[in-house]
């Protein structure tokens, strides 16, 4: 398969518009992800205004036609009903709730609705639609644009939840959930969207719930996931100078998620960190340490460890932020503390 | 009026298959044979019926909590009803929904609804397949006067007129949210008025008259069927039981209780049905003996029914998941 | 005391005609908004009392509330049906205390309702229904005028009012309705949404007013010979194939092609054989009875109906009275027309 470097913006685009070219029933909706719908300049030829409020969606109305690629009021219930709706009626709709912490406007269609039909229906419904939605601190964004919330959705039966970290695998995870036949929520981190990398042109799907190790070692596990990922790297490059060889597991996707892949790099290096930028009560990295715990406790060295948000919203002043994010040097140290 | 001799016995057919199941099941409810919370619809049955009769099999619904009378009128089949109110492995829903969520997407009917206003954008969804894929399907959103003072359906009507989606937004407006009166929770007190605010008709019609409801439907579902857009039809009626069982009802006087009752839907088209001929005796004799035969065999159908396994808890909960 | 009885109903300008034709949704905030002017008008000419008839949505409730006014506004005690009934009985009460002027919002249908109830006090009728013949369109503040005016008898009732004709609907010999403007033989089983608006399902109409310029069905007999409100006279039009066809704007929007079989004028006291079979008799617009084979329903023509203040001609006299010159209003409008 040929393969180039792109963006993860234009990953996650691409595998909108194959999926779009493929299949006649998946359609795109949300706030602005054309922009500028019904003006007499830009309707006539498709034209966009802004292709998503951070361009992501790009090139998609002008390709697929308005038909396709609907600007919404700004009435996340409403869509995001319209989209279980929809799905289990006989599309494939993808929905993009601008920003995770928007969910507090739409969250009964997502976890009363979209979430619990198929089981409340005794299994004689699906609703096969994709919510994306932006999460992520380190925009300058404040408190009502920036957190990570994933955790929320992985406890609610019913979602699917997927968390990519780099461009080759927002891409093939996103055609994987557009295809999947249950709703799934992708989350698409903001301070990746410009990070490169190389990507298949062709279609191409990874499977959800299938963890990837992004580096292997023996020293210390790193289970982690989206932007995180990235910084657990980087980490680990250091710690390799310093002789501690870390294996970072890159979890994709939250639910379903990976349990043997953890348990088997656990087992190997005797001990864990989880960096997570989601807040810490009732979280993912709660919920790795405790399956750990429970499941590998007798190959433990040392105990387990979580590297996460602070459990407080995320503050605006840079000089604030930037200690709310977990940093390359609180990984490098935590883990180092483990051999202590 | 298209209301031919054959479609006014069904129509009865369907108001008295609704009477007689929402009194047997308040009659079980009362036995403790029917668990959970049940919401019943007896008083509304001229709007299911006069709507949904205008509706064919591919057209859509959205419910509410007091949701039988819709499933009924929409084609659900009754032993499956009965056995899921039950919590039975037969139910329509293999027991995992109970009363409040009976659906048949198969039939059309995308579920009763615990949630207050959810329908409506549920609503939107059909309605934009629709649109999508150029079928001339209908969806019916029906809604409460309660669930009309949720945000969701404010978004829901505005979204719906935004993309001119073959909607109708049908208000069962039963005069009580739970027990608080219209009067009180709707600061506009038409819900109907509303409409002007979304640029659809709005229209009231007496949700206790099966003929003005069949009339109007039938206009506002051939109008979103031509692909003109939603309209909002706000039918006046009142509710015979509590908002759920249980409910002693303090809220309504004796003398509303009374003036109901001599507004009931049932016994008013039965008396024009038979004085215009357009009904007979002995049809109705026919029809309710029939029908009582079915209830009663549904009640069979449901005790004898087994109760899910107990694995059961455990699957529908995704299509596939690792 | 002066006092002034208010019937507004509520329900008016909600029907199918806002599906089947183009009407508007006359919403009830804006019934509120016309009745707040109609009370200040009230309260400028010196009205001393407001009695008005209950409704479900509270309009005059809603009129009143945050208004400071000089005049008691009293609900009536009445057992309410949320239909008709309700007017009918509030315009007979207002009759027993022999208020001075009733006001009323909706349309042809409420003050036919009025009518019913009583005929001996005069109304100023402002519209806020769909179609309307008999309520004109008034600024609530000059109705509230003309009503001050009437009411407080500055106003001469023999001069600025005229008595309304009836039609009177008999159903085998009983008087079963009345309507102030027209009586329809429509083919329609039921009464049901009770609008009209398809021609092919109307076969007879007997007017007491044909207005070419109002839509509804007395625009059918306007277009064919013009009968106002002040006219002996009334009209009876058979529909169907015949010489004639006028296109006429049935309902709001609504501009239809309607087949004259034949019609004649009609005086006071005539009557006319309708010949329905299986139908229903629909009165200002309204289908209101269903009939059958054998029953027989006539229709007569009479001025035995209300009195109505023509407003316009109740302000022009005021003026070249002065009644409204400052000095005047100084004695507390003392003036007489």
């Amino acid at each position: 398969m040929a393969t180039r470097k792109i963006t993860f913006r234009e990953a996650i685009n691409e595998a909108m518009r194959l999926e779009m070219r493929r299949d006649p029933t998946v359609i795109l909706f949300g706030e602005d992800v054309a922009g500028g719908a019904t003006l007499p300049h830009m309707e006539g030829e498709n034209k966009e205004a802004w292709g998503g409020v951070l361009a992501v969606t790009q090139g998609l109305a002008p390709e697929f036609g308005r038909n396709r690629v609907l600007d919404t009021p700004i009435s996340e219930s409403a869509f995001i009903g319209a989209a279980v709706g929809a799905a289990s009626t006989g599309l494939r709709p993808i929905a993009e709730l601008m920003f995770v912490d928007f969910l507090g406007v739409c969250f009964d269609q997502i976890f009363n609705q979209g979430a619990k039909l198929r089981y409340m229906f005794g299994g004689k419904a699906q609703v096969p639609m994709v919510i994306r939605s932006m999460i992520g601190a380190g925009l300058r964004a404040a408190a009502q644009h920036s957190g990570c919330l994933y955790s929320i959705f992985a406890h609610i039966p019913g979602l699917k939840t997927v968390v990519p970290s780099t461009p080759y695998d927002a891409k093939g995870l996103l055609s994987s959930a557009i295809r999947d036949n249950d709703p799934v929520m992708f989350f698409e981190h903001k301070l990746l969207y410009d990070m490169e990398g190389e990507v298949p042109e062709d279609n191409y799907t990874i499977p959800l719930g299938v963890a990837d190790v992004k580096r292997e070692g023996d020293n210390t596990t790193i289970v982690t996931l989206g932007r995180m990922v990235h910084l657990s790297l980087e980490a680990a490059e250091k710690l390799a100078g310093d002789g501690i060889d870390v294996e970072v597991v890159d979890l994709r996707s939250i639910s379903p998620i990976d349990e043997d892949a953890i348990l088997k790099s656990v087992k190997k290096t005797h001990s864990l960190v989880v960096v997570d930028e989601d807040n810490p009560r009732c979280s993912l990295a709660t919920d790795v340490v405790a399956l750990v715990a429970s499941e590998a406790f007798d190959y433990l060295d040392a105990p387990c460890k979580m590297i996460t948000a602070p459990h407080t919203p995320v503050p605006f002043s840079p000089a604030l932020e930037d200690v709310y994010i977990p940093s390359v040097d609180t990984i490098v140290s935590t883990v180092k503390s483990l051999r202590e | 009026m298209s209301l031919t001799s054959e479609k006014m016995i069904d129509v009865y057919e369907t108001m008295v298959k609704i009477r007689m199941f929402e009194d047997k099941v308040a009659e079980l409810f009362a036995e403790g044979k029917v668990p959970g919370f049940v919401h019943l619809y007896a008083g509304e049955e001229a709007i299911a019926a006069g709507v949904c009769i205008h509706l064919t099999e591919r057209d859509y619904i959205t419910s509410t909590h007091r949701g039988h009378g819709h499933c009924i009128a929409k084609g659900v089949n009754i032993n499956s009803m009965m056995a899921e109110v039950y919590g039975k492995a037969n139910g329509a829903c293999k027991g995992k929904g109970g009363s409040m969520h009976i659906a048949d997407v198969e039939k059309g009917m995308l579920g009763a609804n615990g949630i207050v206003g959810a329908g409506g954008p549920l609503a939107c969804g059909p309605g934009l397949m629709a649109k999508t894929l150029g079928t001339d399907q209908v969806t019916v959103c029906f809604f409460g006067d309660g669930a009309a003072e949720q945000g969701t359906m404010h978004e829901a009507m505005n979204l719906a007129c935004c993309w001119t989606l073959p909607l109708v937004f049908v208000c069962e407006n039963n005069g009580y949210a739970e027990s608080t009166p219209c009067s009180y929770h709707c600061a506009a007190k038409n819900i109907s008025d509303r409409a002007v605010a979304y640029d659809m008709p709005g229209v009231t019609v007496d949700g206790t008259d099966l003929f003005a409801i069949y009339e109007t439907a039938e206009e506002a579902i051939d109008r979103a069927r031509r692909g003109e857009g939603p309209s909002l039809i706000e039918c006046r009626g009142f509710r015979y039981y509590g908002h759920f069982e249980g409910d002693a009802i303090l809220y309504m006087t004796e003398e509303e209780k009374e003036h109901n009752r001599a507004r009931d839907p049932i016994d008013n088209f039965k008396k024009r049905g038979l004085e215009r001929r357009l009904l007979s005796e002995a049809q109705i004799a026919e029809v309710d003996t029939r029908v009582a035969a079915i209830i009663k065999e549904a009640v069979e159908f449901a005790e004898e029914s087994a109760w899910p396994d107990s694995e059961e808890v455990f699957t529908d909960v995704y299509v596939n998941y690792p | 005391m002066s006092t002034i009885g208010i019937i507004a109903n509520p329900a008016s300008g909600r029907d199918i005609r806002r599906l089947v034709a183009h009407a508007s949704v006359f919403d009830n905030l804006e019934k509120a908004h016309i009745l707040r002017r109609v009370l200040l008008a009230l309260d400028a000419m010196g009205i001393q009392q407001v009695i008005y008839m209950p409704d479900y949505d509270g309009l005059v409730e809603r009129a009143l509330r945050g208004l400071k006014l000089s005049l008691k506004a009293l609900q009536l005690h009445m057992d309410m049906w949320a239909d008709e009934r309700d007017t009918t009985e509030a315009a007979r009460r207002f009759c027993e205390n022999d208020v001075g002027c009733i006001i009323t919002l909706g349309g042809d249908g409420t003050n036919r309702a009025v009518a019913k109830g009583c005929s001996s006090i005069p109304i100023v009728a402002i519209s806020t229904g769909t179609n309307n013949v008999f309520p004109g369109m008034i600024e609530g503040t000059v109705a509230g005028l003309a009503a001050g005016l009437v009411a407080r008898e500055m106003a001469d009732v023999k001069k600025f009012t005229y008595v309304a004709k009836q039609l009177e609907v008999y159903v085998d010999g009983q008087m079963a309705e009345i309507a102030l403007i027209d009586v329809v033989v429509c083919t329609e089983l039921f009464v049901g949404s009770r609008a009209l608006w398809d021609p092919r399902r109307i076969q007879e109409i007997v007017l007491a007013r044909a207005e070419p310029d109002c839509i509804g069905m007395s625009s059918i007999g306007g277009l064919l010979h013009p009968i106002g409100p002040r006219d002996a006279q009334g009209m009876f039009v058979r529909l169907g194939e015949g010489n004639t066809s006028v296109l006429a704007p049935v309902g709001p929007g609504l501009i239809s092609r309607v087949d004259i079989q034949d019609y004649r004028l009609l005086s006071l006291g005539d009557e006319v054989v309708l010949e329905p079979a299986a139908c229903t008799i629909a009165v200002d617009g309204e289908r209101q009875i269903e009939v059958y084979h054998d029953q027989k329903v006539t229709v007569r023509l009479t001025n035995h109906g209300p009195l109505v203040v023509d407003v316009r001609r109740c302000l022009q006299g005021a003026s070249r009275h002065g009644i409204f010159k400052i000095k005047t209003l100084g004695h507390k409008f003392s003036g007489k027309m």
